[in-house]
């Protein structure tokens, strides 16, 4: 008979926790709040790569892909140099491989990559993981204010 | 058994109504009890187990040979990864190692904010496991109210590093962000919350009579079969073996934490059996809760600061080796560090807990009914990422 005191010490439990406010939120229709470092996906600010393939090379397991192309610009005053300067024709980052870790983002010089706390961009074909520049650069609408770099640090 | 040899003749030769045969049974590697690829390759006499091999290496990742191609930044990306419930404590555990090597200081915030963040890990682990054991042994309750404890947690976890499971928020030299604005208080407030709901867990997990049933008694583990297999962690304490390394060769801040007047101490049991194994754990979580209310207290009296020191643009670790060992949730972690002065490890291996606390399990389970496998299984603690690295 010594079972049934236990049982009914757990069933007293579970009543007590009834009469609380469930713990859990319905997700699609009560959007989770996130802090503002959650590591959900990777916001590309298109400007501000100059395609150094930092990033690209700092990826525990290579899956951002860089391709780009110099472009002369004609001098801009009389007797000045034309400059040269790369423009970005290709950033692609695999999530079906990216590990999350956020070194890309620590490494980049420029600000051009942010994490957003974005998470619901799950896919049904492993393919469609593959995020080109326009889509990363989606991403920056959700990007934290804080995160942001100030005006003054822009220039 | 002598009687046994008799029987295999016997059955095989198709006479005698009683005669049995051995059956050879595979748990694994998908099956429901094993949570991972564990495949235990089981002799059963009838009912009973007569042999059991833990057959390994399904999850195989190859985890230290990656080691020798990444530097020490990315090498955290996979030392997060082996033990993939102790992430925080691991990743710790390689930079401890490399800054050992490197004999480089580190700031006295740094360290207390990694101890504060290890003895949260250590919690989120012992929570798991609170709900995950019952669970197997077919109680589904307790899940749900270690996963509620667990949120509260991974909430600040989360807040500070942004990750829910794999942290990534050590570096060589210090963490990677500082603390958020009013995150301590946060945390206090997540470790009361836990610590006056934690009754309502154990007292559904350890003051249950089935669950007692099950679990006292059974899969006895003494002494020296810990230490010849060396064993480690909350499941060799359980069998009375009181080493903690917190105590015994303290790392970060536990040699102040587990002095004289610290609030740390190390949890002991005698019992041996799956019942000490799991009562253990959930005396180290209130342990690990009075830690981290220690840690947070300091943090409050240190004030702000660097929570890093600064690293060369180029991180080398000059030439030479080093062994360093933590304590984590599972049990003993080494890391033997060998370094020729590049900026990447020429060879770091990894000693992990679980990989010696399921080896165990070859000595355990024979003389055990096949009904109480499960059970001494499961509160064996691992992981199959930390055995197969």
């Amino acid at each position: 008979m010594s079972g049934v005191r236990g049982l009914l010490r757990g069933l007293g439990t579970t009543a007590r926790t009834l009469t609380r406010r469930a713990h859990t939120a319905q997700y699609p229709h009560t959007e989770p709040t996130l802090p503002e470092r959650s590591r959900g996906v990777i916001a590309l600010l298109e400007e501000n790569c100059t395609s150094c393939m930092l990033c690209a090379r700092e990826c525990p397991d290579w899956c951002i892909t860089i391709d780009s192309h110099k472009e002369t610009l004609p001098a801009q005053t009389e007797g000045g140099r034309e400059r040269s300067h790369n423009v970005l024709d290709r950033f692609d980052i695999d999530f079906s491989l990216c590990m999350y870790c956020g070194i890309c983002i620590e490494v980049c010089p420029f600000d051009a990559l942010f994490w957003a706390p974005d998470f619901a961009y799950a896919e049904g074909d492993i393919r469609n993981l593959l995020h080109d520049k326009e889509r990363l650069g989606t991403f920056m609408a959700s990007v934290p204010e804080s995160a942001l770099p100030t005006a003054e640090e822009k220039g | 058994m002598s009687s046994r040899d008799v029987d295999v003749t016997l059955g095989a030769a198709g006479v005698g109504g009683l005669s049995t045969t051995e059956m050879v049974l595979n748990i694994g590697p998908q099956h429901p009890a094993t949570h991972g690829v564990l495949r235990l390759r089981i002799t059963a006499d009838g009912e009973r187990i007569t042999a059991a091999e833990p057959v390994i290496g399904y999850m195989h990742r190859g985890a230290e040979k990656l080691f020798e191609v990444r530097d020490y930044r990315q090498i955290m990306v996979l030392a997060n990864r082996h033990d993939w419930l102790s992430a925080f404590n691991n990743e710790v555990g390689v930079a401890l190692t490399v800054e050992h090597l490197l004999e480089m200081e580190v700031p006295e915030r740094a360290t207390w904010a990694r101890t504060l963040l290890c003895e949260l890990g250590r919690v989120l682990n012992h929570l798991m496991f609170l709900g995950s054991y019952p669970h197997e042994l077919g109680a589904i309750t307790p899940m749900f109210y270690s996963f509620r404890e667990r949120e509260e947690i991974q909430a600040v976890m989360e807040e500070y590093s942004g990750g829910r499971m794999h942290f990534m928020a050590t570096r060589v030299g210090g963490l990677l962000h500082d603390l958020p604005e009013g995150w301590l208080d946060r945390v206090d407030a997540a470790v009361s919350t836990v610590r006056s709901r934690l009754p309502d867990l154990t007292g559904l997990v350890l003051g249950n009579e089935i669950l007692q049933g099950r679990t006292r008694g059974i899969g006895v583990l003494d002494l020296d079969t810990v230490l010849a297999y060396g064993v480690s962690g909350p499941i060799a304490r359980a069998s009375g073996l009181d080493v903690d390394l917190r105590r015994d060769e303290p790392y970060l801040a536990y040699g102040e934490l587990f002095g004289e007047d610290g609030p740390g101490r190390v949890v002991t049991r005698e019992a041996g059996d799956c019942y000490a194994r799991l009562d253990v754990l959930v005396e180290q979580i209130q342990v690990s809760l009075d830690l981290v209310e220690a840690c947070t207290a300091r943090l409050r009296d240190l004030g702000p600061g660097p929570i890093s020191s600064r690293l060369p643009k180029k991180l080398k670790v000059p030439a030479g080796e080093h062994y360093c060992a933590s304590e984590n949730p599972l049990g003993l972690n080494g890391y033997y560090l060998v370094s020729r002065g590049d900026t990447v490890p020429h060879r770091l291996k990894l000693r992990s807990a679980s990989f010696n606390n399921v080896q165990v399990l070859r000595e355990m389970l024979p003389g055990t009914v096949v009904a109480d496998m499960v059970a001494i299984l499961g509160s064996m603690f691992f992981v199959v990422g930390d055995i197969d690295k």
